[in-house]
């Protein structure tokens, strides 16, 4: 998939409106997001990146998906790919008006997961999204201690779970199965 | 992670010969000679005729040293690996340097002022062997132990285990950051292995004797690193790998180093 990666990049593009429908720059869009209320939209922003520009579909956890159409309206934010079906994909959290407001009030815990991450190609429909693939944590300093982890699951059921490493740019994935060795002859 | 064997008909081989057997075999051997370890440091050194000594390698218990003698053979066994023919297997008497010998408690004793957490790795060390895994040091690795399994002649190991603890005797400082994670899963994806946690749980019964072992409970999990890239498709889908390693989606290593 190499040569395809090339491609997707340069040609997604984020259209990002503020409450007022003005158009804003990269250079305002990076200042906003660094100046979050815990400081932690950076993060949250280079994870929602990396995989909508793989093509997977990312939501908020927590926040229902709605049907809006082909505008972008005002009080929207969408990402365009340029996957096959060149589809739009917005998302109108409950009460947000921009990509910062979609992450208005998130706060990177360990204990409150940040996205529902769905395969690109699993047929996703936002009338009936259905379970997620898995449902993504971002961690902020420390591996998950079993504790954590074990809590998660209950939580979680059969849904499963990974949780993100940020840093220095670098975006990484982590599952923690339980697992038991089989007894052997 | 499916097992490696290590050529054609070899995991029929393995079938036939199962570990269970072997070490069992290892174990009316050793009673019935009798055989008793010497204590030497952080090892066990036991001398045995050639009936033993490949009964010890097939099982994978220690280590033969090369000597000069010819009728008998010398075996250098770990802590972990004496202390489970003596203490689980109970076959095995230890001399001490007094020519008197060891008790149980006497052995967990002396191995504990050895090496600070050696009632977590015995304890993973022994739940392994119990399901009849060929356990061996992971040292070269970087992690605890390796897990085969069958003899390593026959199969590659597909673990790489770390022995973690936690509640009072959390002695263990691996995994408690995001470096030492992502260097352990990428070292362990270079050499093929899934890196796995077995972690024990003390529940507060201390480490005072080795019948406090048998309270600990253990978990395992492994840590697997996720390529989103290589994801992409439904499992029905066709796999799209990538050698082409990018800022944001280095893999953990696919290509086996020369170890």
């Amino acid at each position: 998939m190499a040569t395809h990666i090339a491609p997707l990049r340069k040609l997604w593009a984020l259209h990002v409106l503020d409450g007022n429908d003005i158009h804003l720059s990269l250079k305002e869009l990076y200042e906003k997001l660094s100046n979050g209320k815990s400081g932690c939209y950076w993060e949250l922003f280079e994870v929602y990146k990396h995989l909508r520009s793989l093509g997977y579909v990312v939501g908020r956890h927590g926040i229902p998906w709605s049907v809006k159409g082909q505008h972008i309206k005002s009080g929207t934010c969408s990402l365009e790919g340029s996957q096959e079906s060149n589809e739009m994909l917005e998302m109108e959290p409950k009460d947000e008006n921009s990509v910062i407001e979609l992450f208005n009030n998130m706060q990177i815990t360990d204990v409150s997961p940040a996205f529902n991450v769905y395969l690109p190609n699993s047929k996703f429909r936002k009338s009936s999204p259905g379970d997620p693939s898995f449902v993504l944590y971002i961690s902020r300093c420390s591996p998950p201690s079993r504790v954590e982890i074990e809590a998660l699951e209950r939580k979680h059921g059969a849904i499963p779970f990974k949780f993100c490493h940020v840093e220095n740019g670098r975006v990484s994935f982590f599952s923690f199965a339980k697992t038991e060795l089989p007894v052997l002859p | 992670m499916m097992p490696r064997w290590k050529g054609k008909g070899l995991q029929a081989k393995a079938n036939a010969d199962p570990m269970s057997k072997i070490v069992s075999q290892l174990q009316s051997s050793l009673i019935q000679f009798e055989t008793r370890g010497l204590l030497s440091s952080c090892s066990v050194l036991v001398e045995v005729d050639a009936e033993l000594a490949d009964l010890l390698n097939r099982s994978c218990f220690g280590r033969p040293r090369i000597t000069a003698q010819e009728d008998k053979q010398w075996f250098q066994l770990d802590m972990e690996e004496a202390f489970y023919l003596c203490f689980s297997l109970k076959c095995l008497k230890v001399i001490g340097e007094d020519g008197s010998i060891k008790s149980n408690e006497e052995l967990w004793d002396y191995f504990k002022s050895k090496k600070l957490v050696f009632p977590v790795s015995y304890k993973v060390y022994s739940h392994l062997r119990h399901k009849n895994w060929v356990v061996r040091s992971g040292l070269q690795y970087g992690v605890d132990f390796v897990a085969y399994r069958h003899h390593p002649a026959l199969v590659h190991s597909e673990y790489a285990v770390l022995a973690l603890s936690e509640g009072d005797n959390d002695l263990n400082g691996r995994l408690r950051v995001w470096s030492d994670v992502h260097c352990t899963v990428r070292l362990c994806g270079s050499v093929a292995k899934t890196l796995l946690t077995v972690i024990v749980n003390s529940n507060n019964q201390g480490a005072n004797s080795p019948s406090c072992l048998e309270h600990y409970t253990v978990e395992q999990r492994t840590i697997t690193r996720w390529n989103p890239e290589r994801s992409r498709e439904d499992q029905t889908g066709p796999k799209n790998g990538t050698k082409k390693s990018t800022k944001h989606n280095d893999l953990a290593g696919t290509v086996k180093d020369k170890v």
